[in-house]
């Protein structure tokens, strides 16, 4: 009587340990996971740092760079990643977190250029890969970024696709970004991202600002010189803050008289992968050489002398002519203002910084009459105005501001 | 019949135990001590970095892996070297095993040397 019991409890705690094995293998001590296969490989947008970064196209295909690259894979990565690219180097499968296989066609194409030579670069150093063990040196220190590019265009080509390694070749890269844009960008920007989405003109009926094409270059807010593309951390700084308007009956209610919300509210990672989706709209971000920034000095201190040089330069850089001689936005060229698509648009009121779409603190100033603003009548002061000239002026910018108490805030 | 179960039981439960205690680690090598035989790793599991001072068992190997050098052989080799070749900075991996409150390593395997 006492036996069977017994046998029923040892039975059911045998059945029990073994669905327990079945369901979770035990994980290790030290390196999380066991047999963790694919964890560790998530592709997350690359930072700033590495954000622009976009290999010229011709390399992925270039056979010259593809030999340098198999030269330095043989010495440097083979040892983990396998001779083959598949993941099974002889030090590789000793790692918990085991390396890329190359020949995942799937997994590669999901890897964006800038994610990529990110990882070449940073290795597992950085989170979130350093947190997930991973064993990867960072080769930013020992290889050029010539022959990290090498290394990557020799690795491309385990995984069977012939063409450059591009979000237009590989939609799966972006379409975390391009799910986004459907839900928050489309009613504006359009399908196609040509600014032709249902609701820009019921916000600016026959008027700028229309949403942004992005297919055409032709950005407003940058940090770059007048006629070259934003940086993704530009773009980031836009969806994030959004763009506020002059005003107008159709911007009542929205929040901050923006006419472009701010998605401050989403997650940064898909704020990331939003802008990834939209570069990919336009290929010249694969295509430019060289990304160059405006440098903005630290801000000087405000002084009257400062402000009485501002106000002459106003005049001397006709800034009266569309701004208006007190700031109002209603200087003599005001009512003839178009953009690059033929609308009427009007001059800011600099007696409002609150409005100003590419932001309101001296430094923002201070960019945008370096950069300009592309597409509209803003020309860049870049060849005409000296640094310390150009703070006079963003200072007595803002001194023409109705609130005082703020822009004195603002100055100090 | 009682006996038989017992046995069984104490099996899973050992086999689940050894399971559990075998496990690769990996991380970068902050100290070396040929005496004790010992290396201290400095390893990152789910987001946290710590020291795990990994013990070689006797016979245990440190091996770094090279390119052939035989004429038509293109593949890697194995390389045995003493623990007192390895240098802190390398990222190594060892497979180990818990035994008390000690990781023993069995094998080293030099990942990059640095």
């Amino acid at each position: 009587m006492r036996t069977k019991p017994f046998a029923c409890l040892t039975i059911a705690v045998g059945v029990l340990l073994l669905g327990l094995w079945i369901a979770q293998p035990p994980a290790t001590r030290a390196n999380g996971e066991k047999d963790d296969e694919k964890g560790g490989h998530a592709h997350v947008p690359a930072p700033f740092e590495y954000a622009d970064a976009h290999m010229p196209l011709s390399l992925w295909t270039d056979q010259a760079t593809i030999a340098r690259g198999k030269e330095i894979y043989a010495v440097r990565c083979a040892v983990c990643h396998g001779d083959s690219g598949d993941g099974k180097g002889p030090a590789g499968v000793a790692l918990p977190l085991k390396p890329s296989d190359f020949r995942d066609k799937a997994g590669v194409a999901e890897m964006r250029d800038n994610y990529w030579i990110w990882r070449v670069s940073e290795g597992g150093q950085v989170e979130p890969f350093k947190g997930k063990g991973s064993a990867m040196p960072p080769w930013k220190g020992e290889l050029t970024v010539q022959d990290r590019w090498a290394v990557m265009a020799y690795q491309h080509t385990f995984s069977g696709h012939q063409g450059p390694h591009v979000p237009w070749e590989h939609p799966e890269s972006v379409v975390v970004g391009r799910d986004i844009y459907a839900m928050a960008c489309v009613a504006c920007h359009g399908v196609e991202g040509r600014g032709d989405g249902s609701v820009g003109p019921t916000l600016s009926p026959r008027r700028a600002p229309q949403p942004r094409d992005f297919t055409t270059g032709e950005f407003k807010f940058r940090s770059t010189p007048s006629g070259q593309l934003p940086t993704t951390a530009d773009l980031f700084r836009t969806v994030t803050e959004g763009v506020r308007s002059s005003g107008g009956a159709m911007t009542i209610g929205l929040r901050g008289h923006r006419i472009m919300p701010s998605f401050r509210h989403m997650p940064e990672e898909q704020r990331l992968e939003v802008i990834e989706y939209v570069k990919s709209l336009n290929r010249a971000f694969w295509e430019r050489q060289e990304i160059k920034t405006v440098n903005v000095p630290a801000p000087p201190l405000v002084t009257a002398e400062r402000l009485a040089r501002g106000k002459q330069l106003y005049a001397d850089a006709e800034c009266l002519a569309c701004h208006g001689e007190r700031g109002r936005g209603d200087g003599p060229s005001a009512p003839t203002l178009k953009d690059s698509r033929e609308l009427p648009i009007a001059a800011t009121d600099l007696t409002q910084p609150d409005r100003f779409k590419n932001g309101a603190r001296p430094e923002d100033i201070y960019r945008t009459l370096v950069t300009g603003l592309a597409g509209t009548p803003m020309p860049s002061y870049a060849d005409s105005l000296e640094p310390d000239q150009a703070w006079d002026l963003a200072y007595y910018t803002l001194s023409l501001s109705n609130n005082r108490r703020r822009t004195a805030e603002t100055m100090r | 019949m009682r006996s038989i179960l017992v046995m069984v039981l104490t099996a899973a439960l050992g086999l689940w135990t050894a399971f559990a205690d075998e496990a690769p680690i990996s991380g970068t090598v902050k100290a070396v001590d040929a005496g004790a035989q010992t290396l201290t790793l400095e390893v990152a599991s789910k987001g946290k970095t710590r020291e795990v001072i990994v013990y070689m068992k006797p016979g245990a190997k440190v091996v770094r892996f090279t390119r052939a050098t035989e004429p038509g052989k293109t593949g890697f080799v194995e390389q045995e070297l003493p623990l007192s070749a390895v240098k802190v900075g390398w990222i190594v991996s060892a497979t180990t095993k818990h035994e008390g409150n000690r990781e023993v390593a069995e094998q080293v395997k030099i990942v990059v040397e640095r």
